[in-house]
């Protein structure tokens, strides 16, 4: 048995002159939160068609749980669990069917199958709404059941791919409190977001860009890349009324390398040898105030894509 | 492995159709209504066909012609007219559809044996009607030459099996097949795009579940409720339009296996192509309307152009529409249908090896 749950070892998928998935290689260390990030269209879905055993690599390979997708697909798919972005549960059959389908498809029977359904009704707190028809759940109710669905079979690793994609903030903070409790009970969880407080929260991100692994560390790691802070620059933040107008006031000064509106402020790249003061008598606004700040995530992923569109 | 959660899908399916009570009303109320609708208003037998005379003779051989010809009940005397013209102008109105003038001297040349004309207008609109008003009116005619002599040949028809003609005991045979198709082909469609267009589709490949177990866990459910439909058929026809089953039900249900199969194929090979139910609708159409138009169902195959008589034999409608009507009206066996039976299974093979490769492919 490795530490790794997850190993990827140069995977690659082509359809036909696309290359969607470029030479991948990380691990998923076993019992962590890994948020695998990117951009619409950048290969992420595919790779993880990929690691549920769905699809075949056109090169390269991966283990899941020690298994190796291409020679043992079907062990894969028993010790996974996976949710996907939309709700994709039968909305005209019950919670309990729900569960109970999905358990039986796993093999699960008799008392086992009961006790399982309970408690993973439990898990996730939709005991009281056992009969009801899903279609009649809200957003986050529909995303606990997928979450008890995927969880009915105890697999020691989750799939979960844009699982707070379109549900209110109070519901996506509850599913993220039950992703922490199953890290703590020792599961791994692969999870795809575009929500950047979600990925501060992961142990190890992936960031895929235009089919290939751009970034992967720990979130402080990724935000003290040279990359991202490059020698001869920093980053501040400037506030000045409203943000749109600092913004515009800040776009065409000759030595801001960047700017980008961040909620009521604006993120600055700036040569180092500006001072603050350097920056307030450019800007020129009344009621400006200048701070030094650490790069966001989105800063960093902003950041490296600029780059790399830059070289393209 | 391969069949692996097939119980499980098998019971969802009938979960499904348990939480649809509509739709299984409807799977069941559209072939009655078929029926209803074949059976009491789609009369092939042509009768009271409306009639106009206009009558220059006045003779008692014109009135005993007219009588003659209202005696077969395939015409009614509605209209008298008083002239050429004003006759047509009936048959135009669509008043009438047969229409006679009897010349002056009509009777007289009946008596002396001496061969009277008689003009017999008939409306050609309705091919039925027309073929019908022709056949009734020249047959009378020979008739009516003269009651003593004896004809050269003396034709008597014996038709067998079907004494009267009934198109109840035509139409109930086929419409078994057609429904039988329908319903399975719609259904299986319907419920795999469904889940396709869902998404649980994909929550179910990344499962464990067996390809044969899927698929058969998800066919069997519509192709009961196809083989349940064929029995109420069987019953209504019986019960409201008294078709007789002449064959052996046993015969006539394992004969149905591969039709069936068939159907299931065709419903999922139409899943394999449409994305939406909607696009899934016009594939049952596509799918309907040759075996409702060429299989015999309607028209007879044997009257139609040679290469669509040869592609007739490639749908299976044909050869089980060929199957119901040997059975429940010639009360034929095994022995005399087997060659439509194994090109029914021929068929279903085929279709079914075309659809589960596509639909294997469509997964992945």
């Amino acid at each position: 048995m490795s530490e790794a749950a997850i190993r990827l070892e140069g995977l690659t998928k082509r359809f036909g002159a696309l290359t969607a998935v470029d030479d991948l290689s990380f691990d998923v260390a076993k019992g962590s939160i890994f948020g695998f990030l990117g951009p619409n269209g950048s290969g992420k879905s595919t790779c993880i068609r990929m690691l549920c055993g769905l699809l075949e690599p056109t090169s390269g390979t991966a283990t899941v749980n020690d298994f190796d997708i291409i020679s043992d697909p079907e062990s894969v798919k028993t010790s996974i669990g996976y949710m996907s972005q939309n709700f994709s549960l039968y909305d005209d059959l019950t919670v309990w069917e729900n569960i109970t389908f999905f358990a039986r498809v796993y093999g699960l029977s008799g008392d086992r199958l009961q006790r399982r359904a309970d408690d993973v009704m439990g898990i996730v707190g939709i005991t009281d709404q056992k009969d009801k028809i899903a279609q009649t759940l809200s957003g986050g109710w529909k995303q606990r059941l997928a979450l008890a669905t995927a969880l009915v079979h105890e697999p020691p690793l989750l799939f979960l791919d844009e699982p707070t994609a379109g549900i209110d903030p109070v519901a996506r903070r509850a599913l993220w409190d039950l992703l922490f409790v199953l890290a703590g009970e020792g599961k791994t969880l692969f999870v795809t977001t575009h929500y950047m407080d979600e990925a501060e929260r992961c142990a190890a991100l992936g960031y895929i860009y235009q089919s290939r692994l751009i970034a992967l560390g720990t979130p402080e790691q990724l935000k003290s890349l040279p990359d991202v802070n490059r020698p001869g620059e920093r980053r501040v933040e400037l506030r000045a009324g409203r943000a749109t107008d600092a913004l515009a006031a800040v776009r065409h000064l000759p030595f801001v390398i960047d700017a980008t509106i961040f909620g009521e402020g604006v993120h600055l790249v700036v040569p180092s040898d500006m001072s603050d003061d350097d920056i307030l008598q450019a800007v020129a606004l009344p009621d400006a105030r200048v701070e030094e700040i650490e790069p966001s995530l989105e800063d960093v992923f902003v950041t490296l894509t600029e780059r790399l569109a830059g070289e393209a | 492995m391969l069949l692996r959660g097939f119980t499980a899908v098998l019971y969802k399916e009938f979960l499904h159709l348990r939480r649809d009570p509509l739709a299984i009303f409807f799977a069941l109320l559209i072939p009655m209504v078929q029926l209803t609708i074949f059976g009491y208003a789609i009369d092939m037998d042509v009768k009271n066909i409306p009639m106009a005379i206009v009558d220059f003779d006045h003779s008692q051989e014109s009135r005993a012609f007219v009588q003659a010809l209202e005696n077969t009940q395939y015409a009614t005397l509605r209209y008298v007219a008083r002239s050429h013209d004003e006759l047509l102008g009936l048959i135009r109105a669509g008043k009438a559809s047969i229409g006679l003038e009897f010349p002056p001297g009509f009777g007289r040349g009946v008596r002396q044996g001496s061969g009277q004309q008689l003009l017999v207008l008939v409306d050609g609109s309705d091919s039925q009607v027309a073929f019908r008003a022709q056949a009734v009116t020249s047959q009378l005619g020979v008739m009516f030459r003269n009651s003593q002599e004896r004809p050269p040949v003396d034709v008597r028809t014996t038709v067998l099996f079907n004494p009267d003609s009934r198109s109840a005991n035509f139409m109930v045979p086929g419409l078994i097949g057609i429904i039988l198709q329908i319903v399975t082909v719609a259904l299986t469609a319907f419920s795999l795009v469904r889940e396709r267009e869902k998404g649980t589709l994909e929550q179910l490949m990344v499962s464990p579940v067996g390809k044969l177990g899927l698929l058969l866990g998800k066919l069997l459910p519509y192709a009961l409720v196809g083989l349940v439909e064929v029995a109420t058929v069987l019953i209504v026809g019986r019960l409201l339009f008294g078709v007789p089953i002449h064959g052996s039900v046993t015969l006539l249900f394992l004969m149905a296996i591969p039709f069936l199969l068939a159907a299931l194929g065709f419903g999922l090979l139409i899943s394999t192509v449409a994305r939406t139910q909607a696009q899934a609708l016009q594939g049952v159409m596509l799918v309907m309307l040759p075996s409702v138009l060429l299989s015999g169902f309607m028209f007879p195959r044997a009257s139609m152009p040679l290469l669509i008589y040869y592609i007739t034999f490639a749908i299976p409608a044909t050869h089980f529409l060929e199957i119901l009507r040997g059975i429940i009206v010639r009360g034929a066996g095994f022995s005399d249908l087997w060659p439509w039976f194994v090109a029914l299974v021929g068929i279903a093979v085929l279709i079914l090896t075309i659809a589960t490769a596509r639909f294997r492919k469509s997964l992945s």
